[in-house]
């Protein structure tokens, strides 16, 4: 039994992981809230309400009850959503602490990595973060929940998407002084901006002055607190981001006819068909048009894309079927592990090999990576193998115009990527896989693979 | 340099939830007003079909 390097923040109980299972151990403190909690069936709501990640008891004595949380498919952290995703991240948390106020309960952190996705929606993860309410007590988790997500929201809108990730590089959250900075005038009248954002970074750091006022001076009945979260809910459900996509419209005007389209989703169809996958990954699945059609055969997707705006549709897109995971993810830089160290939050790579897709498609990509960014077809071939043993690669020969395109931006330096061809492809990737078929797609200047990891 | 003793960041923001939750009386007014003013001008919202309320169980929320 090992404690899970993330779980050591909450003095109620941790994480930890015995035989490759996850499992929550809670320490005798938080027994009371969690009877109450199991007798008023909060817990089961929130279950019925797939708010809250089911669990189920499996142990109890004096020192300490066991639950066994359900599975996540893939987890994923804040800075892999996209926009919609972390609105709808950021609602739940508001929804949740709504109605645990309703019922004399209330959250006692808002950190946005107790959020993930599971069967296609954002979920809590934490069963201990649920503490009873104390009589007009305002929210403490207020200001965590405005650096972890009304913060990155708002910079967001006013930087562009990178800002979704900000909490890669700020993993207690975003500074509201920060934030302010880089908000209008206005914002100072707006009712919603000005006091979480302008009049919070003032108290960002707490004084023994403001620590002794607390106990007596900090009230907030019941109803002004749910009053103060509705608006919030509203004003953050009205945000909207407007950003231009390299790929979002790609299937509009790319170098394929309606009928080459066509050929490559049904060929993928058909050896998907003859394979049984129940898993696959999608990776640089742009919105997930090829992944998606397969939702039929498969138990779960995970789709990943450079691109927010294509991650975004593909959600938006995916949301109720229940199998897909979307993240926003660069495969030349993926998710590092990161916190104390660098244990808390897994690399995206170490995620993705746990996860262990039957299959990863990896179509119109191979060419970026390639000439894009200049990573030798052996890399590419030993970083496709470590997830899963088929492989699905589609290779745009040198004729193609995004290959041309891609090449001519080389200049002087075209030649040094002469090598740029499917046969240095294949021999390089027949060094990990085998070769089972491969396909040229009709009309297109582009082949299909389809490899088999060598295994031993 | 006692008095700017790192504590708990959250305190300062409990003690101005007070303020923060008058605002909020003043923004849903204000939204509920704009919202009144278009349907008398006959402006629909704009539907996101992603809304969080249409994609999740808010049913027994009340």
């Amino acid at each position: 039994m090992q404690r899970h390097p993330s779980s050591f923040r909450d003095p109620s109980g941790y994480v930890f992981m015995d035989q490759g299972k996850l499992y929550r151990k809670i320490l005798p403190s938080y027994f009371e809230t969690y009877d109450q909690l199991n007798d008023q069936g909060i817990y089961q709501s929130l279950f019925d309400k797939a708010w809250l990640i089911p669990h189920e008891e499996i142990s109890r004595d004096d020192q300490s009850i066991i639950i066994c949380p359900q599975k996540i498919e893939l987890i994923t952290y804040p800075y892999e959503w996209s926009f919609t995703q972390y609105k709808h991240a950021a609602q739940l948390t508001l929804r949740i602490q709504s109605f645990l106020l309703k019922r004399n309960c209330s959250l006692k952190d808002a950190s946005a990595f107790n959020i993930s996705f599971y069967q296609g929606k954002a979920i809590h993860l934490d069963t201990l973060s649920i503490e009873p309410y104390q009589q007009d007590q305002p929210w403490k988790a207020l200001l965590q929940f405005n650096q972890h997500f009304l913060g990155p929201l708002l910079l967001a809108q006013r930087q562009g998407s990178h800002a979704l990730k900000s909490l890669l590089y700020r993993i207690e959250g975003v500074p509201l002084k920060e934030v302010k900075s880089h908000l209008g005038l206005l914002s100072r009248f707006h009712p919603v901006l000005y006091p979480h954002v302008h009049l919070l970074a003032k108290t960002e750091v707490g004084t023994l002055q403001q620590h002794a006022q607390v106990q007596d001076k900090a009230t907030l009945n019941k109803d002004s607190q749910l009053k103060m979260l509705k608006a919030l809910d509203l004003y953050i459900g009205d945000m909207e981001m407007k950003e231009n996509t390299e790929w979002s419209q790609y299937y509009d005007h790319t170098n394929y006819d309606e009928d080459s389209f066509q050929e490559k989703k049904d060929l993928i169809a058909s050896w998907c068909q003859e394979l049984q996958p129940k898993t696959i990954m999608d990776v640089g699945g742009n919105d997930g048009t090829f992944g998606r059609q397969l939702l039929n055969q498969l138990e779960h997707l995970v789709v990943a894309d450079i691109d927010q705006p294509a991650i975004d549709q593909c959600y938006k897109k995916s949301i109720q079927t229940g199998k897909v995971t979307s993240l926003v993810c660069d495969l030349s830089q993926p998710s590092p592990g990161l916190g104390f160290e660098n244990q808390e939050r897994d690399a995206l790579i170490k995620r993705w090999e746990e996860f262990a897709p039957d299959a990863v498609l990896a179509l119109a990509l191979i060419h970026h990576l390639s000439l894009g960014n200049n990573l030798p077809f052996e890399m590419t071939a030993a970083f496709f193998a470590r997830f899963s043993p088929y492989l699905i690669i589609e290779f745009p020969h040198r004729e193609d115009s995004w290959v041309q395109f891609l090449l001519d931006s080389k200049r002087d330096a075209r030649h040094l990527f002469d090598g740029y061809h499917v046969s240095a492809f294949a021999k390089a990737y027949q060094q990990y896989f085998k070769l089972i078929k491969s396909t040229p797609i009709k009309g297109t200047h582009r082949t299909l693979f389809l490899f088999q990891r060598h295994e031993g | 340099m006692n008095e700017l003793l790192y504590i708990d960041p959250g305190i300062g923001a409990m003690l101005a939830q007070a303020g923060i939750a008058a605002a909020a009386g003043v923004a849903i007014f204000y939204k509920t007003v704009l919202h009144t003013v278009k349907s008398w001008l006959g402006i629909q919202p704009k539907k996101d079909k992603a809304d969080f309320d249409d994609v999740y169980d808010t049913e027994k929320d009340n």
